[in-house]
């Protein structure tokens, strides 16, 4: 081996030395480098783990505080996990038991689920699922679910998890809201009003059918949605009596963009529309604008002829007669008429906001009013009659037909009375009472003077009679034949004076009272008195038939009676005297019948037979006055009487009773 | 029983008339004794006297001054003379007056009749009625 050799071999061995040192210092710093990196690797390691587990967490707070029910099942259903709000809307608790899905759903779903459940494990999801279930306390429910399929690593599908929400009341205020919607859009269709709605660009959005009737559009309203409406009124203007004002005014009211309400048009055809504008503005912004068309034809023309009533009243309230005032409660004068101010004297200025009381009652009569004013208080009507002072302090007596005031409601607001014054009858009526009595006092008068009349002019005839009768008495001896039969014809006449005087008392006594009248049996009293009055042998009276009750004063009906019988009696010159007395029923009066076969009376007396002092006959008996009595009687029964007679024959007597 | 003599108040104002009663008086068996009085006043002046109450009293209605019915009212206010029967002799058939003396209270009512006759009649029979009539005595 050379040197060289060893040379090379040193150097060599040299070489791979600084080689090795090399190599061993470079692994060296690499090994402290792969240190720092795995320390590094650790540390990042641990922070992503750190990181994981507080995303984990997170995400099961989620799931768990989720407002909305959520839910994670198998792939069969049975539910393995579940928060709070799903069982309150499953009504269902996991840890109770288990809980398959399909228990749940309601039987019409079943075949929808199944075919969604294959779409989710096709898809891996399925959204806006509608699903009606059946809880344990009996209520369906209906559901909306999104769902979702959750896989293991490797990719396959583990799991379904799902939102379910209860939308049972979400969709029933839907089908409201559609509901009132329709409902809206068929009210405004059918609407009594006409409406158009425009938007900004008079673009029409919204009409119905009452527009295209008045504006005589051939269209349907839905057609009508989306027509410009610039030249509308351009259009329509012919149907109306004064179109360019119509436009003019259209102009104006687009222009200013104001409400208007109550434009009245008139229409060629003749109906009166009533127009209003609307202009929809929102934040500020105008959006379009409404116009609204109502027919009030027949409220102008109801208008009109109330108004023309109410002229005609107003003008019959001012111009009659009666005087008119409204008062309120409290006896306020709200209103009068004319006449009225011409009754009391006063101006209407004056009486208008006073006290009706307080200007005219008499203080007497305030207690009346007051009743009257109560009564109306009670919404009752009367009339009454009332003492007042007018203006001049002057009593008046007024008549007032008082009635309750109503106003439109029905509530009572007061009352109004009618008045007349009836001062000038009521002084009459007075002094018909006045006169009435002063006729009573003297009749009653009268009749006193008569009977004093009478004592007085019979007492001298009775003196006289037994003067006579003892001057005859004491010289029977000494007087003839004719003194004796003179002092007996004084007898005669002094007997005959004395009936006479009995006779006018008769008559001046008969007074017209109706309150003796009384119910008389006519057919007992005439019996009575055909066994209390002289009837000679040779006359018979035949009372035909039973004679009736009337009404009358039985002395009277008795003197009536007893008056004609006599006189049928007195006048009968035949051998054989028949009387017949009958009546007959007239409609309000009986009619009685005396007929006689006396002597009868010439026609020339028929009247004058009545009339007293005119005795036919001047014999003992009569005086004329018997007849005048009968007639006297008959005329205070509200009756006639009149005769039919032939001389020689006899005479029959007809007389009326009212019944 | 027998037929008693009585002492008769005649109220009458008519002179004839007196004449009558005291002639038909006389004509009878009993003796009765008239006063007299011209009217209401005398009569109530004998009466006030009371030393000897008349049994019957005649009364005539119509008088001057007390009319007849105004001095039965009198007569029936006093507690003693009110007991002394009274019948009303007139003429007036007047129904009122008739009335107002059955009202007051009288013991007869007699018209006086035409014929002087029927007036002897009457007064005998009125006569011996009360001559009969066990009277109050007053």
């Amino acid at each position: 081996m050379s040197s060289s050799e060893i040379d090379i071999l040193k150097r060599a061995l040299a070489r791979e030395k600084a080689a090795r040192k090399q190599a061993e210092k470079i692994l060296e710093q690499k090994s402290a480098e792969l240190y720092s990196l795995t320390q590094e690797l650790q540390s990042s390691n641990l922070k992503l783990e750190t990181l994981i587990d507080e995303k984990t967490s997170e995400l099961n707070g989620v799931f768990e505080n989720i407002v909305d029910a959520y839910v994670v099942t198998d792939l069969l259903g049975n539910v393995l996990k579940m928060n709070d709000s799903a069982i309150d809307v499953l009504e269902a608790d996991l840890k109770e038991e288990p809980i398959n899905l399909m228990e749940i759903a309601h039987p019409d779903e079943y075949k929808k689920i199944i075919e969604k459940f294959k779409e989710l494990i096709q898809n891996g999801a399925v959204t806006d699922l509608h699903i009606k279930i059946v809880t344990k306390s009996n209520t369906i429910k209906l559901t909306h679910i999104n769902c979702s399929i959750i896989y293991d690593a490797a990719g396959n599908p583990k799991a379904a998890q799902g939102i379910v929400r209860d939308i049972t009341e979400s969709k029933k205020d839907q089908e409201k809201l559609i509901e009132s919607e329709n409902r809206l859009s068929t009210l405004i269709l059918n609407l009594e009003n006409a409406v158009l709605l425009e938007d900004e660009q008079r673009k029409i959005v919204l009409t119905n059918n009452r527009f295209c009737d008045f504006f005589e559009i051939p269209l349907s309203p839905e057609q009508m949605i989306g027509f410009d409406c610039s030249d509308a009124a351009n259009n329509a203007k012919h149907l109306f009596t004064a179109p360019v004002a119509f436009i003019t005014r259209v102009d104006e009211i687009l222009d200013k963009k104001e409400m208007v309400v109550g434009d009245e048009l008139l229409m060629v055809n003749g109906k009166i529309l009533e127009r209003d504008f609307i202009p929809i503005i929102e934040n500020g912004i105008y959006q379009g604008h409404l116009w609204s068309y109502k027919d009030v034809t027949l409220n102008r023309s109801y208008r009109k002829s109330l108004e023309s009533q109410k002229q005609k009243y107003s003008s019959i309230i001012a111009n009659m007669n009666l005087g008119l005032v409204e008062v309120d409660h409290e006896d306020r004068i709200l209103m009068v008429n004319n006449s009225f101010c011409k009754m009391s004297g006063y101006e209407e200025e004056t009486l208008i906001g006073n006290k009706a009381a307080n200007v005219f009652l008499v203080d007497e009569n305030s207690k009346v009013f007051k009743t009257e004013n109560n009564n109306r208080l009670k919404g009752q009507s009367s009339s009454y009659e009332i003492e007042v002072y007018n203006k001049n302090k002057e009593k008046r007596h007024w008549l007032i037909s008082g009635a309750p005031n109503y106003d439109l409601k029905g509530n009572l607001i007061g009352s109004i009375g009618i008045h007349l014054d009836i001062t000038g009858l009521k002084n009459l009526e007075l002094q018909k009472e006045l006169l009435l009595s002063q006729l009573e006092r003297s009749n009653d008068e009268l009749h006193e003077y008569a009977h004093i009349v009478s004592h007085d002019l019979k007492s001298p005839l009775r003196s006289i009679y037994a003067l006579v009768n003892w001057i005859k008495e004491d010289n029977l001896d000494k007087y003839d034949a004719a003194s004796l039969k003179n002092m007996s014809l004084i007898e005669e006449t002094l007997e005959k004076m004395e009936q006479l005087i009995g006779d006018v008392l008769d008559y001046s006594s008969l007074n017209s009272t109706h309150k003796d009248y009384r119910r008389i049996n006519c057919d007992e009293l005439v019996k009575d008195l055909i066994k209390i009055i002289y009837v000679p042998e040779h006359i018979s009276i035949d009372v035909k038939e039973t004679l009736p009750k009337i009404n009358g004063d039985s002395t009277k009906i008795n003197q009536l009676f007893q008056n004609l019988l006599s006189n049928a009696i007195k006048f009968i010159d035949k051998e054989k005297g028949l009387i017949e007395v009958s009546y007959e029923d007239l409609d309000t009066h009986y009619l009685f019948k005396i007929k006689d076969n006396g002597m009868g009376i010439a026609p020339g007396f028929h009247d004058k037979i009545f009339k007293i002092f005119h005795a036919l006959n001047k014999n003992k008996d009569s005086t004329g006055i018997g007849l005048s009595i009968v007639k006297k009687i008959v005329d205070l029964h509200d009756g006639k009487i009149w005769l039919e007679s032939e001389v020689d024959q006899g005479t029959t007597f007809f007389f009326t009773i009212k019944k | 029983m027998k037929a008693r003599n009585l002492n008769i108040l005649l109220i009458e104002d008519d002179a004839i008339e007196v004449m009558k009663m005291q002639r038909v008086l006389s004509g009878i068996e009993q003796d009765h004794t008239i006063i007299e009085a011209n009217n209401g006043e005398d009569a109530l002046s004998i009466l006030k006297k009371k030393d000897r109450l008349p049994d019957l009293i005649l009364l005539d209605l119509n008088m001057p001054k007390i009319n007849g019915i105004e001095f039965l009212s009198i007569l029936k206010k006093d507690e003693r003379l009110k007991f002394i029967p009274t019948v009303i002799l007139t003429t007036s058939n007047n129904q009122r007056d008739l009335l107002a003396c059955y009202y007051i209270g009288i013991a007869g009512y007699v018209l006086k009749p035409l014929k002087y006759e029927d007036y002897v009649e009457k007064i005998t029979r009125l006569m011996s009625y009360w001559s009969m009539n066990e009277l109050f005595i007053a």
